[in-house]
């Protein structure tokens, strides 16, 4: 059926240029019927990550670091270039 | 150094531990490991503590320490010339020695999803979806214009999304019940 493959063909041309757009221009903020944005799940499982590695605290290595960089500072007394 | 220094001195400490956590996960993001982050950490450590008098107290330290840890970053790159990534052995062999942090299976994914943006797509999309830096802030840090961060926050999004799989059409959301409800409210 020529009239099908028309549209399918408009549907596929259209979605052609819709993803042409997405990679020059900003997203738009389109919100399809029975679909969550995907963006606001890329940004969930972004923030997921992020915060995961955030928990962790810190490492003693650098408490150790800083301890012993103000031990340094207090005992060279160095004249700071400003 | 007079009394007054040595306060700032201890605000300076106490606002640089502040943000190492944040600065930290920033670095495990450029890096893609954690040993490799944690040198960088340390580095970024050093070289601010060495110019402390460059930092303006009141100014946002954060963005200050995001701007040393990616100039190292892309001085040690250049230095050592680009190593090969290892996105997917090391790497996941790294996550899982915690697998109450990355048990995930999708969160490890997206770690890799992640590896396989362009280096500044990657850190415009960490730097505005998970650091929780403006796009003006990002646009300092990253030493660009704001249109830039956007555009490369933009394509990141859509790389994201391509890589997951995410269409659109019903892989992800909050529940069933839920889009049943949005999708009667869009009439369809």
């Amino acid at each position: 059926m020529p009239e099908i493959s028309q549209q399918a063909a408009r549907v596929m041309s259209e979605e052609e240029d819709r993803k042409k757009d997405d990679m020059t221009t900003i997203q738009p903020h389109e919100v399809r019927p029975g679909a969550v944005q995907p963006n606001a799940s890329i940004s969930r499982k972004l923030r997921e990550f992020y915060d995961a590695v955030q928990e962790e605290g810190i490492p003693d290595r650098f408490l150790d670091l800083l301890e012993r960089l103000e031990q340094a500072e207090r005992n060279a007394k160095p004249v700071k270039v400003k | 150094m007079s009394k007054e220094d040595e306060i700032d001195d201890r605000g300076f400490k106490r606002d640089l531990l502040a943000s190492l956590p944040n600065l930290r996960a920033f670095a495990v993001s450029l890096t893609g490991r954690h040993d490799k982050a944690d040198d960088l950490v340390q580095d970024t450590i050093m070289k601010a503590w060495a110019n402390q008098s460059s930092f303006t107290a009141g100014t946002n330290m954060r963005a200050w320490l995001f701007t040393i840890l990616r100039n190292e970053f892309y001085s040690q790159m250049r230095k050592r010339g680009r190593e090969v990534q290892d996105s997917d052995g090391l790497f996941s062999e790294r996550f899982s020695v915690h697998p109450e942090q990355y048990g995930r299976l999708d969160l490890q994914d997206f770690r890799k999803a992640l590896d396989k943006l362009p280096d500044d797509q990657r850190e415009a999309i960490i730097l505005v979806g998970a650091a929780g830096f403006a796009y003006e802030e990002a646009a300092t840090i990253c030493g660009c214009a704001v249109g830039t961060i956007k555009s490369r926050v933009s394509r990141a999004r859509t790389r994201l999304q391509e890589l997951l799989g995410v269409s659109g059409e019903g892989d992800f959301g909050p529940d069933p019940d839920h889009a049943a409800i949005t999708a009667r409210a869009f009439g369809s």
